[in-house]
């Protein structure tokens, strides 16, 4: 099991380091490349719902764990208050689990975050 | 002899025409050099010059007394900026780059139809000759290049009824909100008809990327990148707590 961590500038404008690397890691586990774009979605709307929630001038830090057969990336912010995380009734949470396949949210000691893990389905 | 003393339909005029550009190439890639390093590869910027010096050749008039380098000069160094303005190098993929795509494009529909199954980014680079690395880098270039290449009117079809909207109406209780369904509704019903259907394909019919891409005849990168910005267009008309 290998970790990666990143950390960005919690701004829409540095997201897509963070997708370049969500499917630069994808491929080394050999996902497809429906898989891998699947992810890079689910990446790109899970840091964009907690950009627009964190605390101006914070980091967004993007931890991914690279298994075998599964890619598992952890985004946090630093939030104030209450973080507005998608509800697992609303179509936001639809998306993430129809892309991701495992999703959880939470929001803990003044970070909201999300974790998505994405599993290798097909065998090849 | 001189290309304005030709008519339009005179059988030399062609050939002037030709020579005439050929002769002041050497200018136009002159000029485009003064904009070396400004993030577009030297070559892509000499095609536009050229451009410019056609429409210099093209649209010059001696009658009115300006010298001919007068009027081309302008005439290309606009064409060039006019360049840098439209695409914005920023998000302009050098050409090297937008055949990489097309190249990645083309053997992921092959591949796909082959195995039966998505590719990986081996598969793919395997079947291009080419290194993992290259192919990651262009389906970077894909992304970003979309930014620009798709231009699909969002109003175009509005209110067709198409079956996402009804996918999210009240006899889904179990699925959407309340909230969701009065804020996103109207959005997706906002969306072309295409990417509504992309979306219902995708989240309420369980189908990837690649079996959309067969049933809607595109490829499976242009079904991504539909995806990405419809999700994209959603997620910015509805309050973050959606």
């Amino acid at each position: 099991m290998d970790i990666v961590v990143l950390r960005v500038p919690a701004d829409g404008a540095y997201l897509s380091v963070l997708r370049t690397a969500t499917a630069g890691l994808a491929a080394r586990l050999q996902f497809t490349l429906d898989e891998i774009e699947d992810l890079r979605i689910a990446v790109d709307e899970a840091c964009a719902m907690l950009v627009a929630d964190a605390l101006p001038g914070t980091d967004l830090s993007c931890r991914f764990t690279v298994e075998e057969d599964a890619l598992t990336v952890a985004v946090s912010v630093p939030v104030d208050g209450a973080p507005r995380l998608p509800g697992t009734q609303t179509f936001a949470w639809k998306v993430l689990t129809a892309l991701a396949g495992e999703v959880h949210a939470e929001h803990e000691s003044g970070h909201a975050a999300i974790r998505l893990t994405k599993r290798r389905r097909e065998a090849h | 002899m001189r290309l304005a003393d030709l008519p339009e339909q005179h059988p030399d005029r062609a050939r002037v025409r030709e020579r005439v550009i050929e002769l002041c190439l050497p200018l136009a890639e002159h000029l485009a050099g003064r904009f070396r390093n400004r993030g577009e590869p030297h070559d892509d910027l000499c095609q536009v010059a050229a451009i410019g010096l056609i429409k210099a050749v093209d649209g010059y008039d001696p009658a009115r007394g300006v010298a001919f380098s007068s009027y081309a000069i302008p005439t290309i160094v606009g064409e060039i900026k006019r360049h840098y303005r439209d695409k914005g190098w920023s998000v302009r993929v050098p050409r090297a780059l937008q055949e990489l795509k097309l190249d990645i494009t083309k053997a992921v529909s092959e591949l796909t139809q082959k195995l039966q199954r998505s590719p990986t980014v081996t598969d793919i680079a395997r079947r291009l000759g080419r290194s993992e690395e290259d192919v990651l880098t262009g389906l970077d270039a894909a992304n970003a290049y979309s930014a620009m290449s798709l231009n699909a009117p969002a109003s175009e079809q509005q209110g067709s009824g198409t079956a996402v909207v009804d996918l999210l109406g009240e006899h889904d209780a179990g699925m959407a909100s309340v909230e969701d369904r009065a804020t996103l509704r109207p959005l997706i019903a906002q969306l072309p008809e295409r990417e509504q259907r992309i979306i219902a394909l995708r989240f309420f019919g369980n189908l990837t990327q690649s079996e959309i891409a067969e049933k809607i005849g595109i490829s499976q990168m242009h079904v991504s990148r539909l995806l990405t910005r419809s999700l994209r267009q959603l997620r910015e008309g509805v309050p973050a707590d959606h």
